[in-house]
């Protein structure tokens, strides 16, 4: 970059004023003849064939002299003054762009990585999708699946993989039917035949389950009745188990 | 004059490497593996309720309504599912329509661009004439459905069924 640099700033020293003039020489040379090269260059040193091929020959010619002067610099800056300011307003709006590029690209980087569907790690994380279905179902089973004499451990179940709002709702519905369960002996089993993950976003998750429900109501082989059942569970990820924290049907 | 230049020097050298990090960042980004898969699984779950919703849904009021429901049907069906749902008679009758209140993806492969989705959907039937004698019925339906994604990125429903209660058979309790 400083080469470049270096050798424009000497370069400009003789025909500092040159180029832009001889160019637009140049385009109205088609027009006219010569004569509009001339005013804009008061310089001696300027060769007249500016017209014809402007700025390739002049640095081509101008090169060899500034070239000495390139080598003891502080003398190149002696006609810095009127450069440098633009050469300055060059090298700030350059570090200005470049600076605001990549803020630019950080900010849209972070807009892609903190958007919905990245934060969303159903499915993308397979490990963590597996084990929150994994857990979900067998809470689920466990809790809803009871013998007439062994409500107990459903609701001993409920204890460690239910938390808030699900807990609350299922002591409400045991409560109702404790009675009813024992006095008719139902017997109930409870399999997830399908879960998908909504949304699994670090340690909450929601999570759609179909059910199937069997039912039995009395002792040994009664008529066992099938039910679906569809539910939205939302779990939380409590030390290394999932816990579910509210249950709503559909 | 000399530090004068280092400075400036140092100040664009240090601006490029700052633009240089953000550029990569945000490649880094855009081409993340995962963060593809998630927009995938994301953009098959919309195309799939909708899928569904439309799969569900049969305006059957006359036979020119029904006939642009069954259109409806084909243009988000793919495969065998297509060509058979393109075979329908349209007539007028009773109407449904589906609503999916709650649908997850069970299953998402990038690559061969296959899906699987489970669905829960609450259809409205409107029985056939007289419509405000009759009050409509709700039915709940749990449904599995297989997507494809087609050519143009989009979508579309492959198979659609309902998820069976299983038959059970007596030996399940301990």
């Amino acid at each position: 970059m400083t080469p470049t640099w270096l050798r424009r700033g000497s370069a400009a020293s003789p025909n500092s004023a040159e180029p832009e003039p001889a160019e637009s020489g140049t385009a109205e040379l088609d027009s006219a003849e010569p004569e509009p090269a001339e005013p804009g260059t008061p310089e001696p040193g300027t060769p007249e064939p500016d017209s014809a091929e402007p700025t390739p020959v002049e640095s081509g010619t101008a090169e060899p002299t500034p070239a000495e002067s390139g080598a003891s610099d502080p003398e190149a800056a002696a006609p810095r003054p009127p450069n440098g300011r633009l050469r300055k307003a060059a090298l700030a709006g350059t570090a200005a762009v470049l600076v605001f590029g990549g803020c630019g690209f950080f900010y849209a980087a972070h807009q892609l990585r903190s958007e919905a569907p990245a934060r969303n790690q159903a499915l993308t994380d397979t490990e963590a999708t597996t084990r929150v279905v994994g857990d979900v179902g067998n809470a689920l089973a466990r809790v809803f699946s009871y013998t007439p004499d062994g409500t107990a451990a459903a609701e001993r179940s409920a204890s460690t993989v239910l938390d808030g709002r699900a807990a609350r709702q299922y002591e409400t519905l045991f409560a109702r039917v404790r009675e009813d369960l024992t006095d008719q002996r139902v017997t109930l089993s409870t399999r997830a035949v399908r879960t998908g993950v909504i949304e699994l976003d670090g340690g909450r998750a929601r999570l759609l389950v179909f059910l199937d429900q069997t039912s039995r109501k009395g002792e040994g082989d009664a008529e066992a009745t099938t039910a679906a059942a569809q539910l939205t569970v939302t779990a939380r990820l409590d030390g290394d188990q999932w816990r579910i924290v509210d249950i709503k049907a559909r | 004059m000399r530090r004068a230049r280092i400075l400036t020097g140092t100040g664009l050298a240090l601006a490029l490497a700052f633009c240089g990090t953000g550029a990569w960042t945000y490649t880094q980004a855009r081409t993340d593996d995962a963060l593809a898969y998630g927009r995938e699984r994301d953009e098959a779950l919309a195309d799939g309720r909708e899928g569904i919703a439309v799969l569900t849904t049969l305006d059957a009021a006359t036979r020119q309504s029904a006939e642009r429901s069954i259109r409806d049907w084909r243009a988000v069906s793919t495969g065998p599912l297509r060509k058979e749902l393109g075979d329908t008679e349209a007539k007028a009758g009773s109407s449904a329509r589906g609503t999916v209140t709650e649908a997850a993806l069970t299953a998402l492969d990038t690559r061969s661009g296959t899906a699987k989705l489970i669905a829960t959907v609450r259809v409205d039937i409107t029985p056939a004439g007289t419509a405000a004698a009759e009050r409509p019925s709700t039915d709940r339906k749990r449904l599995e459905a297989v997507l494809a994604r087609t050519d143009e990125g989009e979508w579309k429903v492959r198979a659609l069924s309902a998820v069976p209660v299983a038959e059970e058979k007596g030996g399940e309790e301990r």
